[in-house]
């Protein structure tokens, strides 16, 4: 209890920080809102292109489609929000042997690297990804009962894990290589069929997809729990690929520790 | 003129042995591209489905057209140059160019082609590998003379590539953190530029609208020329004046933000 209350107080003071420094640069945060808004309208809008000369995609309508991207979205924005900066931080921190700083905080290294700082830019969008999602509800007619939403919302921390634990192993390579740059570019195209439904994959790209890198499970099972209640064997199917990946995660960051051996001269 | 020729001849065999030092970056980022045109298959293959054609075209020319695209976008679209630009400008490097008679913008031009050639050669070969996959799902068009028009799309539009992204390194005069203003233009060139989906499953209001954009000369156009998409002549003609025309527009804006960006510039330190 009292290690969550100290872990509780290092994250509100490096979220307080993270706010104070993007009030400094006003007119940055402005800009990488705009920046992020934009490219969630791209996805909005690639959905829309498509619907103008289709009624369906592996059989789920347009609205049924926009609750994947806005789930797909949200789970984005939060990331990116929460962790982005401070694991590609943790990349350079690690070749120029600023990591150091890390190993001599009060906590564990992992806490301290993932969430140093928050990304409001990130935050401020994610509610937005929302409103998508409650639209898309709205649109479709469905009122989803207490059940389903906090069906919903454990799928989206789930998923979270997931997409956290899958960038903290692409960038804990950094350990062993001699730089993780051009890795993110590699995450974020796997993360592409996050915003397909399950049933468009077929062979081989379904078993990578669903279930070795499970992107599509992070979004389908959420907006299916609006869409159909909550499934059991899918829900269990995700919580197990979120503590799966998440261990893995942390044995691959603990395993880069033991290499690490400063860089600093 | 034959000496001007020389002077970016070896910038251009310098740009490419530096790029061919970064050859596994390129070859990473281009294998990571077929997991991106995965994406596309799937999601394309899924809208056909139980459906003939969208917007005219059949799924093979639609998929077709996102190959292409991606092939092209290796080899004429702009990278990293405008980040280079900046750091140059940020760090002082351009100083040297100041006193040197070199143009800085064909100096970066020159290396802009050469870090093409290597990245679009490179971008092949994992195309070549997996083309027996894709060979039964392409399909290219038959018209001949239209690929006459290409050689100088494709020219224009690496030029128009290039001189946008030259523009926003040059913003460094002006700002210190250009990202910002690099990566919500890259959104605008992503749509508008037809690397989402082909321009003409827009609105034709819309479409006809970006066909007046740059943006649509940066890749949809080219593109569209190879994969049959756009086959009248005289759009293409009317095409190529509006490409030309934004041509001399970008290199315009280019030299006009050089010159002003150069007055507010400070070089300190030797």
């Amino acid at each position: 209890m009292n290690s969550l209350a100290h872990y509780s107080r290092l994250w509100l003071a490096g979220a307080r920080y993270s706010i104070v420094r993007t009030m400094m640069f006003r007119a940055d945060f402005i800009m990488w809102s705009l920046v992020e808004l934009f490219w969630m309208g791209v996805n909005l809008l690639l959905i829309a292109v498509v619907y103008r000369h289709t009624n369906s995609i592996a059989g789920w309508g347009p609205w049924e489609m926009t609750i994947i991207v806005g789930t797909s979205m949200l789970v984005q924005r939060l990331l990116m929000g929460l962790f982005w900066t401070n694991l590609f931080e943790m990349g350079r921190n690690v070749r120029s042997g600023h990591f150091d700083f890390f190993m001599a905080q009060p906590g564990s290294p992992l806490f301290m690297v993932s969430t140093r700082k928050i990304d409001l830019d990130g935050f401020l969008n994610a509610p937005l990804a929302l409103g998508v999602v409650v639209y898309a509800c709205h649109r479709l007619g469905l009122h989803p009962s207490v059940w389903q939403m906090v069906g919903y919302g454990g799928f989206i921390i789930c998923g979270l894990a997931i997409h956290y634990s899958t960038l903290l192993i692409l960038v804990s390579l950094v350990f062993w290589l001699q730089s993780a740059k051009g890795l993110e570019g590699g995450y974020f195209g796997v993360n592409e069929f996050s915003r397909l439904p399950r049933e468009a994959l077929r062979g081989i790209a379904a078993v990578i997809f669903v279930y070795a890198l499970p992107v599509i499970l992070v979004t389908n099972v959420p907006a299916r729990a609006l869409l159909h209640g909550v499934e059991l064997v899918p829900a269990l199917w995700l919580i197990g690929a979120a503590v799966g990946w998440f261990t893995f995660a942390v044995i691959v960051f603990n395993r880069g520790l033991r290499r690490y051996s400063s860089a600093s001269s | 003129m034959l000496a001007v020729l020389n002077k970016y001849r070896s910038i251009f065999a310098i740009g490419l042995q530096s790029n061919l030092v970064y050859r596994w970056n390129f070859a990473v980022r281009a294998s990571f591209s077929l997991v991106h045109l995965t994406f596309v298959f799937v999601l394309w293959g899924a809208a056909f489905s139980g459906q003939a054609g969208i917007g005219g075209f059949d799924l093979r020319q639609t998929l077709t057209y996102f190959v292409v695209m991606l092939v092209l976008q290796f080899f004429i679209s702009a990278m990293n140059e405008d980040y280079e630009i900046s750091e140059e400008i940020r760090n002082g490097l351009i100083n040297q160019f100041l006193l040197k008679p070199i143009n800085y913008y064909l100096y970066r031009f020159s290396i802009f082609v050469s870090a093409r050639l290597v990245s679009g050669l490179l971008a092949l070969l994992p195309m070549i590998l997996i083309y027996p996959l894709l060979a039964d799902k392409l399909v290219l068009p038959s018209i001949g003379w239209t690929y006459a028009a290409v050689i100088p799309a494709l020219i224009m539009s690496s030029i128009i590539q290039f001189t946008i992204a030259y523009c926003f390194g040059l913003l460094t005069f002006w700002f210190l953190e250009i990202q910002s203003f690099i990566i919500l233009s890259l959104a605008v060139e992503t749509v508008l530029g037809g690397q989402v989906f082909p321009l003409d499953l827009l609105p034709k209001w819309l479409y006809d609208f970006s066909a007046y954009l740059p943006y649509y000369y940066q890749m949809y156009f080219p593109a569209a020329l190879l994969t049959g998409r756009i086959t009248d002549q005289a759009f293409i003609i009317r095409g190529l004046g509006i490409q030309f025309f934004w041509v001399l527009a970008l290199l315009g804006m280019a030299q006009l933000l050089w010159s002003r960006g150069l007055r507010r510039h400070t070089a300190v330190g030797g």
